[in-house]
């Protein structure tokens, strides 16, 4: 269960202020696969970071299963992205010169599991996400856009995360690719009972989540709910 | 373990990423380090010689009577009321009477002294008063230095010393039967007139002291030279003596020689209460510089010369000072180069890669494990630069060490080597004094005091080596390492 309550994000650049996020409030049971959609520069990426503790907000609570990320000492916040979030980014973000596997162990590592363990799991994930047993070992900057994507969404799942924020994940895909990755999501998220949070601008991909949510200046609306 | 491993094997990975840049590191690197190791190993085999050059001359003095240094030069002879004077200044543990006269061939006395006159032509006048003075009695031994053996030093060529036009060859060729006097020291304990003690092969040392004593103890090569051996008698002045023990001084010059009792010496040669030279034992090394200022106020600095050991010491002691000096300055000079070379790399790694720094704190690793990884990756290139280094300094450190040796006391080398070089006539006939050991001294320069730098590698080398590498690696890594600290996940999202 994620809930977010009037979260609000400040940047000072030179004497100028922008608000990205300006008062959010939203939540999600747990297992719901839900999209935002946002024109470029609505604050998106802004609004994912703070529901990661990538960044802290200026003001307002995430609550992640009755915890509140917002009072979290700095290692506390380590913990909560290794154990409790996975990430995974447009641009991949994979470890180049690591294998896919390893790629996928990393997580494992930092959280401690032994290196038999971690490497079993990771072979596990990668099957799951639909990566043949031939990649596994194959150095992740020698993998396609959409296998390393497949990486990422494995690495992003290893320590059994209750959310997952996917930024913009089909954005250097083509759109075959970038559909496959969008089924997958969302047979994990229902699957795993595992939310999984997806920003993006493609309102095509968005038409196949559970929930559709808009942000525009700073404001977080939920697509259909006036109607209803 | 389990979670170091992960971090070690992907330092070391990402040590290789670029192998490009990483070759070129390490090869500077391992350059600056095999410099330091060499500076390191310099300085310790010169901070080795200094101690021995230092232990070599003890905390002895010697006092010669004023302007005779080696046998050679003139000045009243030292009694024993100098000695009584001497062992009475502060500091002074004991002090021990020698009188080192020249013993000519009986049989060969008159020949060798025309022999001398012949070939001083007129020119030679330094010659002549530095070198040949009499001898002060005869012996029936024979010396088993043969004057050709020592050649031009013996007068036989006035060239040699008067530097004027050539006289002529002629005169070696018709040069007469010519030997070489014995040196004599007259000791009151069996010691060298240094102080040293006599190594004996064979017999015992001197224990009858008194002025009617036949005892005496004979070089090596003289004994084998006149067939003696322990129990054998020969004569000096009209008394027999004895062979009490047979010595080895280690070179052939110093073992054609005999040691006698003192007062024996006085008084066949005629000289009671006289001294040729006194050695004094200081009660410590730091002592030994105002022990000298004294002794020379007390007995009067005209009538004495008190000189420590040689007289080439202190320069090379100084100038291997330098040496030490400048090898440390260098060492500490080339462990920061190599520091920074690994400081700056590092940083350039860490700004490179910002981004992955961000992917790894966004999926949960924490400042500590990634500074760690980035700690390792800077270990690696340290490791490989100093074995490297390593090999580098061991083929390199003992020219480099020989070559700031040499390069640093050139100077006072050629300096002792010329000074001495020009009554360098005079050597053959000299030895009535103190005995050749402090004459041939003073021909030796520093540079051939210091010889050449051992540079072995004993344990302080290489715990100040591994220390100083310690130290680069601190300088290298920890600073790199303390930055990705501060670097934040949100990185993963710049430029998105
Ligand atoms: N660290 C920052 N400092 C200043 N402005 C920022 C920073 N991060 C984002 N912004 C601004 O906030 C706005 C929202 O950015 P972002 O969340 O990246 O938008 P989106 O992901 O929807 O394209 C943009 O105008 C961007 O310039
Ligand atoms: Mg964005």
């Amino acid at each position: 269960m994620l809930t977010v309550t009037d979260v609000v994000k400040t940047f000072k650049s030179g004497d100028q202020t922008i608000k990205p996020v300006n008062g959010v409030t939203f939540s999600l049971e747990q297992g719901t696969f839900a999209a935002v959609l946002g024109k470029s520069g609505s604050g998106k990426s802004t609004l994912l970071s703070l529901l990661g503790a990538l960044d802290k907000a200026t003001s307002g609570d995430v609550v992640v299963d009755g915890v509140n990320i917002s009072t979290l000492p700095d290692r506390k916040l380590t913990a909560y992205r290794r154990d409790d979030i996975g990430f995974v980014f447009q641009a991949y973000h994979l470890i180049p010169n690591l294998s896919a596997r390893e790629n996928v162990m990393l997580p494992m590592e930092f959280a401690g599991v032994p290196h038999k363990e971690r490497a079993a799991r990771a072979a596990e994930l990668l099957t799951q996400v639909g990566l043949g047993a031939e990649m596994h070992s194959r150095k992740a900057n020698k993998l396609s856009g959409g296998m390393q994507q497949r990486v990422a969404i494995a690495r992003a799942l290893a320590n059994n995360p209750k959310l997952i924020l996917a930024d913009e994940p089909t954005g250097n895909l083509d759109d075959e690719t970038g559909e496959l990755i969008i089924d997958l999501l969302r047979k994990l998220a229902h699957e795993n009972k595992t939310t999984i949070l997806v920003v993006t601008h493609d309102h095509a991909l968005a038409t196949r989540t559970d929930r559709r949510f808009r942000l525009a200046r700073g404001q977080l609306t939920e697509d259909g709910v006036q109607a209803a | 373990m389990e979670p170091i491993m992960g971090v070690v094997s992907r330092s070391v990975g990402n040590a290789f990423r670029n192998k490009i840049r990483t070759s070129a590191v390490v090869v500077i690197l391992a350059v600056a380090i095999a410099l330091a190791l060499s500076m390191l190993v310099a300085n310790q085999g010169v901070g080795s010689k200094v101690d021995s050059l230092k232990a070599s001359v003890g905390n002895s003095l010697t006092i010669n009577p004023a302007g005779s240094r080696g046998g050679l030069g003139g000045g009243q002879p030292l009694t024993t009321a100098d000695l009584t004077k001497a062992a009475a200044v502060t500091h002074v543990d004991s002090a021990t009477g020698t009188l080192a006269v020249r013993l000519g061939n009986s049989a060969a006395t008159s020949n060798s002294q025309t022999g001398g006159s012949t070939a001083a032509s007129g020119n030679a006048a330094p010659t002549g008063a530095g070198g040949r003075f009499g001898t002060s009695g005869t012996t029936s031994l024979v010396s088993a230095v043969a004057p050709g053996q020592l050649g031009q030093r013996n007068n036989s060529n006035g060239n040699s010393t008067g530097g004027s036009g050539s006289s002529s060859s002629g005169s070696t060729a018709a040069r007469p039967a010519f030997s070489i006097p014995i040196q004599a020291t007259g000791v009151s304990t069996s010691t060298t007139a240094t102080g040293t003690a006599l190594n004996l092969t064979s017999g015992k040392a001197l224990s009858d002291f008194a002025p009617t004593s036949t005892q005496s103890l004979v070089g090596t090569t003289l004994a084998t030279k006149n067939n003696l051996k322990v129990g054998s008698t020969y004569t000096v002045q009209d008394r027999t003596m004895t062979v009490t023990g047979i010595f080895d001084s280690g070179t052939v010059f110093d073992n054609n020689a005999v040691y006698l009792p003192l007062a024996a010496t006085q008084t066949l040669t005629g000289q009671d209460g006289q001294l040729s030279s006194i050695s004094v034992m200081v009660d410590s090394i730091d002592n030994v510089a105002a022990t000298q200022t004294a002794l020379t106020s007390t007995l009067g600095a005209t009538n004495v010369d008190v000189t420590s050991g040689s007289a080439n010491l202190q320069s090379a002691i100084t100038s291997l000072g330098t040496v030490a000096n400048i090898s440390l300055i260098a060492y500490i000079a080339s462990l920061i180069a190599a520091g920074l070379i690994v400081l700056l790399i590092m940083i350039m790694v860490v700004r490179e890669r910002r981004r992955e720094i961000g992917v790894l704190k966004a999926i949960g690793a924490s400042s500590g494990t990634i500074g760690a990884q980035f700690t390792v990756e800077a270990l690696v290139l340290v490791v490989m630069g100093s074995v490297v280094g390593a090999v580098i300094a061991a083929f390199a450190s003992n020219p480099i060490a020989n070559a700031l040796v040499s390069g640093n006391t050139s100077s006072s080398t050629a300096a002792a080597g010329r000074g001495p070089g020009a009554g360098g006539g005079g050597f053959g006939g000299g030895g009535g004094g103190g005995g050749f050991e402090r004459a041939r001294g003073a021909f030796a320069g520093a540079g051939q005091l210091i010889g050449t730098i051992s540079t072995s590698v004993g344990w302080q080398t290489l715990a100040f080596g591994v220390l100083g590498i310690l130290l680069i690696a601190v300088l290298g890594a920890l600073i790199p390492a303390l930055l990705t600290a501060k670097v934040r996940p949100i990185e993963v999202l710049r430029g998105e």
